[in-house]
């Protein structure tokens, strides 16, 4: 797995790549929380990612809980079938704000939507 | 179908885990399952691969884990070996789907993916069999 941040406004954009699984979760999670601490918010790219298992799904479950604790928000864009479907296996799908592209993603965050108001609902 | 199976012994290390993904894929694809659903029965399995290395070998990276992977009739069968500590069956989807944890989701993707999954203690070993039935896939016609 590799991961680089941007930075787009007040937002950090987080962009992962390759397998998220037991050995790069922690590392998943370590940027994660570090970038919702030090910016209103995050937008996760993960249109790279080939695989995320139950390990990579926690992550962007403590990630979520962190932004509540926070009040920050975290949107992720561009899930694969396979991410897509992770999600899906474990009911959490709807838990997040998602958006096909980094251009909706950015314009929900920069218009500060309510969460999941714009997000996809496909089952 | 003949009874055909494929044994693969291989250490607890975190980075082999597409080996185990890759094996399923291509174990799975052999016998006609389509590529959403092999990639789904390879995370079912690697989810197994996971709870072994987390919690039977504390997450030591050099024991060994046993996958054999078996098509015979219309079912294909997954069984993992291991011996690291029991587990505890009452962890096993132990809260239900949907809520928000930061883990355990796990045993809820086996569920998932799988049409049986039975755990069993044996004398010094953990013994994970996971079944799933070709006859509930749409399969796609080799050749």
């Amino acid at each position: 797995m590799k991961m680089a941040t941007r930075q787009a406004g007040e937002a950090v954009i987080l962009d992962v790549s390759g397998d998220i699984d037991l050995q790069s979760s922690p590392d998943l999670r370590k940027a994660l929380l570090a970038s919702l601490k030090d910016s209103s918010g995050v937008v996760l790219n993960l249109i790279r990612v080939r695989y995320i298992d139950s390990s990579g799904i926690a992550s962007l479950v403590e990630g979520w809980q962190e932004a509540k604790n926070l009040q920050h928000r975290l949107v992720l864009f561009g899930l694969t079938e396979v991410a897509r479907n992770v999600l899906k296996l474990t009911h959490l799908l709807k838990l997040f704000e998602v958006y096909e592209t980094e251009s909706e993603a950015l314009s929900a965050f920069s218009r500060g939507e309510a969460r999941n108001s714009k997000s996809e609902t496909r089952p | 179908m003949l009874d055909v199976s494929v044994k693969l012994v291989l250490p607890s290390d975190p980075r082999l885990g597409g080996v185990v993904r890759g094996a399923v894929e291509q174990f799975a694809a052999a016998f006609g399952v389509p590529e959403r659903e092999c990639c789904a029965l390879a995370l079912a399995v690697q989810e197994a691969v996971t709870n072994i290395i987390r919690h039977a070998y504390g997450n030591r990276h050099d024991q060994p884990i046993e996958l054999t992977c078996s098509a015979r009739a219309d079912t294909l069968e997954f069984v993992l070996l291991d011996e690291g500590t029991a587990a505890d069956p009452a962890r096993f989807c132990a809260w239900p789907l949907g809520e928000v944890r930061s883990g355990g989701f796990g045993t809820h993707i086996m569920a998932q993916v799988m049409d049986g999954v039975q755990y069993e203690r044996l004398p010094d070993r953990n013994r994970l069999r996971m079944v799933k039935h070709l006859g509930k896939v749409d399969r796609v016609v080799q050749g």
